[in-house]
């Protein structure tokens, strides 16, 4: 990089040659719906057109990818970063999945008002959750988010509740609204949650260089210290959950958007541990790596399911326990140590 | 004169169980002095300086920090009124780099915490001091390694360094020299004379090397089993019998000697 090396390469402008990662990266998932219609011998225009194909069935599989990396992204925000270990994860993201889809259709809300209103949630639940942060810490926390997603878990399946809810079957019949169709615009529904994510991301990589972010980091590393030098680390724990959750609920209007169903299981133990299995894939605290945790987590899924049948989730198992095992680091984790990068 | 006396503790008492750890201590830091506290294993000396520094609540008594009742004051003020204290064992962010360790502690006392749209480069105020600092106590060099990565001896001069980045009023220092190579001593001990004089600070100091403690000490205060056995200057503290019975006898080895016939 310095001026004096002649250089093969063009020059480009040092902001771009910066992040030309994140731009391919980016570039290649707008071009992918097309490129798989290339592929499979149908015409780019289909993709436009909303025809049915494979362009259309691996939108709907990256549309996944998206929603559950924005997840993933939220939780490595509270384990990664701050390092407060929550096991009630998904009850935020059950939450904006419910919400959104109760408003919409129970109530005839349109598009807008129930995002906002799923932010106000997303706000709320954390600053339920969070009371209890100065009085439980460690594995006591933990246990208190996830009874605390269990009591959502058995109330959204109550006889009481089910004209909302749907019950134990989960919530059914949405229509979505015209803007954002995942089934009229495959495409356009494609695209809103690859910028959702896109923007979630960045915003989430300026949060952890902020000064908020720094003492969230420095709260994981020592709290005691944090406390010491002068920091109200209740404070900067509380600011750290309820952007994770705000981004949980999110991500959870986005599935229940896209969804032909919302069950009940979104706001599961096993959902958390989806969320943990994602980041411990990626790296824990890189951020980075939930994006390509997501990505793992769902395409093994996909293809161990595809080719393997009724011995998929056995795989599944192998596969996670030898990555955890092999790739301790996860992917990006281990990527930045290769380059020297430190963790 | 109530204004002179920086740090004042009245009947400080610290109890684990039937265990007095601290008992009943009267202590009277005069501001801008160098108060040395010293006594064998165990007397009790962290445990009081984790009550002067509101890590640990006392089972009774009153601590008055430059006459406030800070007793029950929140951990996490105790900075903001200008209170620093290092730790016995080095108790640092051990996977951040040493220039982080020590911004994040200019950071805590400065405004901008809560800037959480903006790149922390930006509090440019903070960055500067914290280089500053690592200049100050010989760690510029290193800055970018992550803390756990420092030499022993380095990590008592991080440590140091978090402490002076909030340029506090008030130092408790316990051991600072601790796990320092021999020769490294007298430098650290200058640093922190020169920091003392120069911002008419005050220093409390728990330290085990007798030639340190006899060189920069104003006021020594001896504890014993948890209780101010004795105090005064240097010069009075070795002269003292019944700090040579229970304290030199007992680090001499000479056990017998230890009952307290204070
Ligand atoms: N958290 C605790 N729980 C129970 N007992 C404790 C605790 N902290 C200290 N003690 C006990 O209190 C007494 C005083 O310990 P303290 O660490 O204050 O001594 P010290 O004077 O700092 O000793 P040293 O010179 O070895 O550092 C010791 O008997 C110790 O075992
Ligand atoms: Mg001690």
């Amino acid at each position: 990089m310095t001026p004096a090396t002649p250089s093969t390469r063009p020059a480009l402008p040092g902001w771009l040659s910066r992040n030309l990662g994140p731009l391919g990266g980016l570039l290649a998932l707008i071009a992918f719906p097309f490129v798989v219609a290339a592929q499979s011998g149908d015409s780019p225009v289909a993709v436009l057109t909303n025809e049915s194909g494979n362009a259309k069935f691996y939108q709907g599989l990256f549309i996944e990818v998206f929603i559950l990396a924005i997840y993933a992204l939220s939780y490595d925000l509270v384990l990664g970063v701050t390092g407060l270990l929550s096991f009630g994860h998904a009850l935020f993201f059950g939450m904006g999945a419910y919400a959104t889809g109760i408003l919409i259709k129970s109530f005839g809300w349109e598009l807008g008002p129930t995002i906002v209103a799923v932010i106000g949630i997303g706000v709320t639940q954390a600053l339920a959750v969070g009371v209890v942060l100065p009085r439980v810490k460690g594995v006591t926390f933990a246990l208190v988010t996830l009874g605390m997603a269990s009591v959502f878990h058995i109330v959204v399946q109550t006889h009481e509740l089910s004209p909302w809810t749907g019950g134990d079957v989960g919530l059914q019949g949405l229509v979505p609204p015209a803007i954002l169709n995942p089934n009229a615009d495959r495409l356009r529904f494609y695209l809103v949650s690859l910028a959702v994510m896109v923007l979630a991301w960045l915003a989430y990589k300026r949060f952890v260089d902020s000064p908020t972010g720094r003492v969230c980091n420095a709260i994981r590393e020592n709290e005691g210290r944090a406390l010491m030098l002068g920091y109200n680390t209740f404070v900067f724990k509380l600011i750290a959950l309820t952007i994770a959750s705000v981004t949980a609920a999110l991500a959870g209007s986005l599935h229940a958007l896209y969804q032909p169903i919302v069950s009940p299981n979104v706001a599961s133990l096993s959902f958390t541990v989806a969320a943990l299995l994602m980041i411990l894939m990626g790296g824990v605290g890189t951020l980075t790596g939930a994006l390509f945790g997501a990505l793992a987590y769902r395409l093994l899924a996909f293809f161990l399911d595809r080719w393997f049948g009724q011995i998929a989730d056995v795989l599944l198992g192998v596969v996670y326990i030898a990555l955890v095992l092999f790739v301790p680091y996860g992917i990006v984790g281990t990527w930045r140590r290769r380059r020297g990068r430190g963790a | 004169m109530p204004e002179t006396i920086a740090l004042e503790t009245r009947r400080l008492r610290k109890q684990f169980g039937g265990l007095v750890a601290v008992d009943d201590v009267d202590l009277r830091v005069q501001a801008g002095s160098f108060h040395a506290i010293i006594g064998p294993n165990g007397a009790g000396k962290t445990t009081l300086f984790n009550l002067l520094s509101r890590t640990l609540d006392p089972t009774s008594g009153q601590i008055y920090f430059k006459g406030r009742d800070i007793t029950r004051l929140p951990l996490h003020q105790t900075a903001h009124l200008g209170i620093g204290r290092s730790f016995q064992i080095t108790n640092v962010f051990p996977n951040l780099s040493v220039l982080e360790n020590v911004r994040l502690a200019c950071q805590a006392v400065q405004p901008g915490s809560f800037r959480f749209w903006e790149d922390h480069r930006r509090l440019k105020a903070v960055l500067e001091r914290a280089h500053a600092v690592l200049e100050q106590v010989g760690l510029a060099a290193r800055a970018a390694l992550p803390a756990r990565a420092l030499p022993q001896g380095d990590q008592r001069k991080l440590e140091l360094g978090m402490i002076l980045a909030p340029d506090p009023s008030l130092l408790l220092l316990d051991e600072p020299t601790a796990g320092m190579a021999g020769e490294q001593v007298p430098e650290l001990m200058e640093l922190i004379g020169a920091v003392q004089k120069r911002g008419g600070k005050t220093v409390v100091l728990v330290e085990h090397n007798m030639n340190v403690v006899m060189r920069a000490s104003d006021v020594i205060t001896v504890m014993h089993q948890g209780a101010r056995l004795a105090e005064g200057t240097p010069t009075e503290i070795t002269a003292n019998p019944a700090v040579q019975s229970a304290y030199l006898g007992e680090l001499y080895g000479d056990l017998g000697a230890t009952q307290e016939d204070a």
